[in-house]
């Protein structure tokens, strides 16, 4: 074993000076959410009528789906688990994934495996060394979790549970991204595969925590690794035993991806690939046609993706009549707050397509920054030498990045209200809720109206689009829990338009977002006309 | 081109490059590592914008005529890089659609002759075929001018004899090329006129014959006895140094059977000759001051 080994050490030092400040910035950015949630429970949580909040949290199913079971919401600890943690912990995986995969298949994919490997390099080393840098990652995110807990003075061992059980679920995570990274031949495809397994694990969560109280169902959330850390319970009579589960996990998986790796060829997938055709179809003959070609199968995926997502969060939208008639206390507040099921429904829906549409302008940024890979690589180079412009290159693959996200939006909006429609008989939900949908989506255009305007005048600068969603995500799924003033979580895109099914409609901030996204876009592509492509 | 200038950052890559490519001539573009070939092919592209200086390609401003200039024209990049996910086939479908239109007969013709096999994924080409997809892809559109970045880089040697004869074959037709290389020999062969670039200038520039002198052969040789001194005064060998009995020099085409007579009437024991290399034709032309300092700033 030593010699599959050899140069372990050095990879992985290599591995954490190249990606130690990714790294850093995932680690703080998601350690800092939970000890500020814990510090502003007392806001959140008003000691007055704890038991009335306390007791809605609990029951209400949107909550549960969204966030993860409540096992003790009455102290800071608890309280943060569940209102953080999931969300902490879907992170950790996605930052371990997307770790493991850069390490590893983008490694190979771009050539520089093979050059390391031409040295004094055992055969499972450069695996084993991004698996390790990406499992530092995760437990320098559980350390941080245990100590700043602890610090913010909640209960010791609560913060332990709570640390190590984030960072093993985020190692399964790890795991999972060396298996794909195996299974495919390029960083995309491996990307993609692991990021179905964890939305599958989340959604999976979410229906269990959404279903009824007493259905079989429920059971189904130990299947999600993404549970498993609320399982531990810190924080509420911890159950230890529980971390067997992602422990063991993870090292079947890295066994797994090891095992994997010895079977293929360097460069390769575990498929081989197949002869294609011969000529190009009618369609690949115009950078549009390219376009699609390039993006059509990632783009089928988010299709599959959203519309199970739209329909396992829309069929939760008919227990809400359940859980009002099983609470009385709840009715009676809702009563009083001037609504019934239909108030909260339609809260749901908002609270679902806030989150969705933000999703969407995470779609339409990836689509079109796909552009600057095309130019990295040379293909763009191939494309610009006929009598393509370079407008139409650049607005086949913003149209695509506009077009697709606004209807999957809409769409979403329409199948989350199937469910509704289908138990109440009133099927004008299902144009209403998508037409909610459908006015969220100008935030989406505008944060790719920015990307364009970036790429067009200083590509160097085309990260900050991501700190404008990162920061959008970020405010929309922890922002209020913060206590942070409320013009800062308010600082978004979608922030100034209307919530509809709760809002009223109101057209100058849709039609000046859409003016606005315009404009950016225009020019950015008069910037991207008078830039050297490189 | 006249003039041009090129930074990128600090580095200067093209330091007021002129250098003209008449029509229906086959211009061999030489220089050693980063002298700034790949960079002017990109300015005549309009895919970079000088700094300073004028283009003219085929009677239009690179720039902002480009996509209007490239239906008359086809390139090959020094470094081919194929979508991972479109065959071969599909490639060259596509750069020609996108150029307005390819040949049909020649396309097969070509891929024949070449002996590629486009159902191939791009990630699965090697580097010989992959530059093979993109030369059947700019070679199988009716064009008139071709852009080529180190056409043969990676091609095995009957493939590189194949495209020689199909670059001739393309001459024969009026098509004007550039093509770039850091092979002396290798452009000897396909053009009729030479323009060698260094440091982003042009340093020498001319026909084959107007630059007879760079293609001379480096012979060195050791005798059965002392080398006769008269040897030194032979027309047509230059730098000549005289050991005993071993010889090296530099030799006149013309004058290569002369000598070869000489030395065999002494009686030789080993012999070897080459074409003189870039880097030296650079030591020897331009001074070994410079030659090895790099632009680049790293
Ligand atoms: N995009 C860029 N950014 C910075 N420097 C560049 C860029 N492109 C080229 N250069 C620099 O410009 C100089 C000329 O490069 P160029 O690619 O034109 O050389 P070349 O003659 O094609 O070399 P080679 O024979 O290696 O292909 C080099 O010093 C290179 O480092
Ligand atoms: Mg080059």
């Amino acid at each position: 074993m030593t010699g599959r080994l050899t140069g372990l050490g050095a990879l992985v030092r290599l591995g954490l000076r190249r990606n130690r400040w990714s790294y850093l910035a995932w680690v703080l950015g998601l350690g800092v959410v939970a000890p500020a949630t814990a510090t502003a429970y007392e806001t959140i949580i008003d000691p007055a009528n704890a038991d009335v909040l306390i007791a809605t949290m609990t029951a209400n199913p949107t909550m549960r789906a969204m966030l993860g079971p409540p096992f003790d919401l009455s102290t800071p600890g608890g309280f943060t688990v569940w209102r953080v943690g999931t969300f902490i912990v879907t992170m950790a995986g996605l930052m371990a994934l997307l770790g493991v995969i850069r390490s590893t298949r983008a490694e190979e994919e771009e050539g520089r495996i093979e050059l390391v490997r031409s040295g004094v390099v055992g055969r499972d080393a450069p695996l084993l060394a991004g698996s390790l840098v990406a499992l530092a990652a995760c437990g320098a995110l559980g350390l941080l979790l245990t100590v700043s807990m602890t610090a913010v003075g909640t209960p010791m061992v609560g913060s332990l549970a709570f640390g190590l059980g984030t960072a093993l679920v985020g190692s399964v995570f790890v795991g999972v991204g060396a298996v794909t990274a195996q299974l495919s031949a390029t960083a995309r495809g491996a990307r993609a595969l692991a990021l179905w397994v964890l939305a599958a694990a989340y959604v999976l969560r979410a229906l269990a925590d959404g279903a009824a109280e007493d259905s079989a169902i429920r059971t189904w959330a130990w299947l999600s690794p993404v549970q498993w850390m609320a399982f531990v319970q810190p924080y509420a009579g911890e159950r230890w035993a529980v971390l067997l589960l992602p422990a063991v996990l993870t090292v079947a998986l890295l066994a797994l991806a090891v095992a994997l790796e010895g079977r293929r060829d360097h460069g390769s997938g575990l498929r081989a690939t197949r002869a294609g055709r011969e000529r190009g179809g009618p369609g690949l003959g115009s950078p549009l046609g390219l376009a699609w070609r390039l993006h059509r199968g990632s783009l089928l995926g988010w299709t599959v993706g959203m519309v199970l997502f739209g329909l396992a969060m829309g069929s939760l939208s008919t227990s809400f009549g359940d859980m009002l008639s099983e609470a009385p206390v709840l009715e009676d507040i809702f009563r009083r707050m001037g609504g019934g099921t239909e108030q909260l429904t339609d809260a749901f829906f908002v609270a679902i397509l806030g989150i969705v549409a933000v999703l969407m302008g995470v779609l339409a940024v990836l689509v079109f920054q796909r552009l600057a890979t095309e130019e990295r690589r040379g293909h763009a180079e191939l494309v610009l030498a006929t009598s393509a412009t370079r407008r139409g290159l650049l607005g086949s693959h913003a149209l695509l990045a506009a077009v697709v996200p606004v209807v999957l939006l809409t769409l979403v909006g329409a199948l989350l209200a199937a469910a509704y429609a289908r138990s109440t008989g009133d099927w004008s939900q299902l144009g209403r809720v998508a037409g909610a949908a459908l006015a969220l989506a100008p935030g989406g255009l505008l944060v790719l109206g920015l990307a364009v305007l970036l790429h067009g005048w200083v590509p160097r600068f085309a990260w900050l689009v991501w700190v404008v969603v990162g920061w959008s995500l970020f405010m929309i799924w922890v922002g209020a829990t913060l206590g942070l003033p409320e013009w800062l979580t308010r600082l978004t895109p979608w922030a100034p338009l209307p919530q509809l099914p709760v809002d009223a409609m109101s057209w100058p901030p849709v039609l000046g977002l859409l003016a606005a996204a315009a404009v950016l876009g225009a020019v950015g592509s008069v910037g991207y006309t008078r830039r050297d492509i490189t | 081109m006249v003039d041009t200038v090129k930074r990128f950052g600090a580095t200067t890559a093209l330091d007021g490059l002129t250098m003209e490519v008449a029509q229906g001539e086959i211009h061999g573009f030489l220089g050693p590592n980063g002298a700034g070939k790949s960079t002017a092919i990109r300015v005549l592209l309009g895919l970079l914008r000088p700094d300073s200086g004028s283009a003219r390609l085929l009677g239009g401003d690179p720039w902002s005529d480009a996509p209007r200039l490239h239906s008359r024209l086809a390139y090959v990049p020094g470094d081919v890089a194929l979508w991972p996910g479109l065959t071969g086939g599909e490639v060259i479908d596509l750069l020609g659609r996108l150029r307005g239109g390819l040949d049909e007969r020649r396309r097969g013709e070509l891929l024949d002759r070449f002996d590629l096999d486009p159902t191939k994924k791009g990630s699965t080409y090697s580097k010989g075929n992959r530059q093979k997809v993109a030369l059947v892809a700019a070679l199988a559109s009716d064009v008139e001018l071709l852009l080529l970045d180190e056409p043969t880089s990676g091609l095995d040697p009957l493939m590189e004899a194949e495209f020689r004869a199909v670059i001739a074959t393309e001459r024969d037709r009026g098509r004007t090329a550039l093509l770039s290389s850091h092979i002396l020999s290798e452009v000897e062969h396909v053009c009729d006129r030479v323009s060698i670039i260094r440091d982003g200038r042009v340093v020498e520039s001319g026909t084959l014959a107007q630059l007879r002198h760079l293609t001379r052969t480096q012979v060195s040789a050791e005798l059965a006895a002392p080398v006769p001194d008269q040897l030194r005064a032979l027309p047509g060998l230059h730098d000549v140094v005289i050991e005993e009995n071993r010889i090296q020099c530099q030799v006149d085409d013309p004058a290569l059977s002369d000598l070869l007579a000489r030395l065999s009437a002494v009686g030789v024991v080993s012999l070897t000759s080459h074409p003189p290399t870039l880097e030296e034709l650079f030591l020897r032309h331009y001074g070994p001051g410079d030659a090895t300092s790099d632009p680049s700033p790293r």
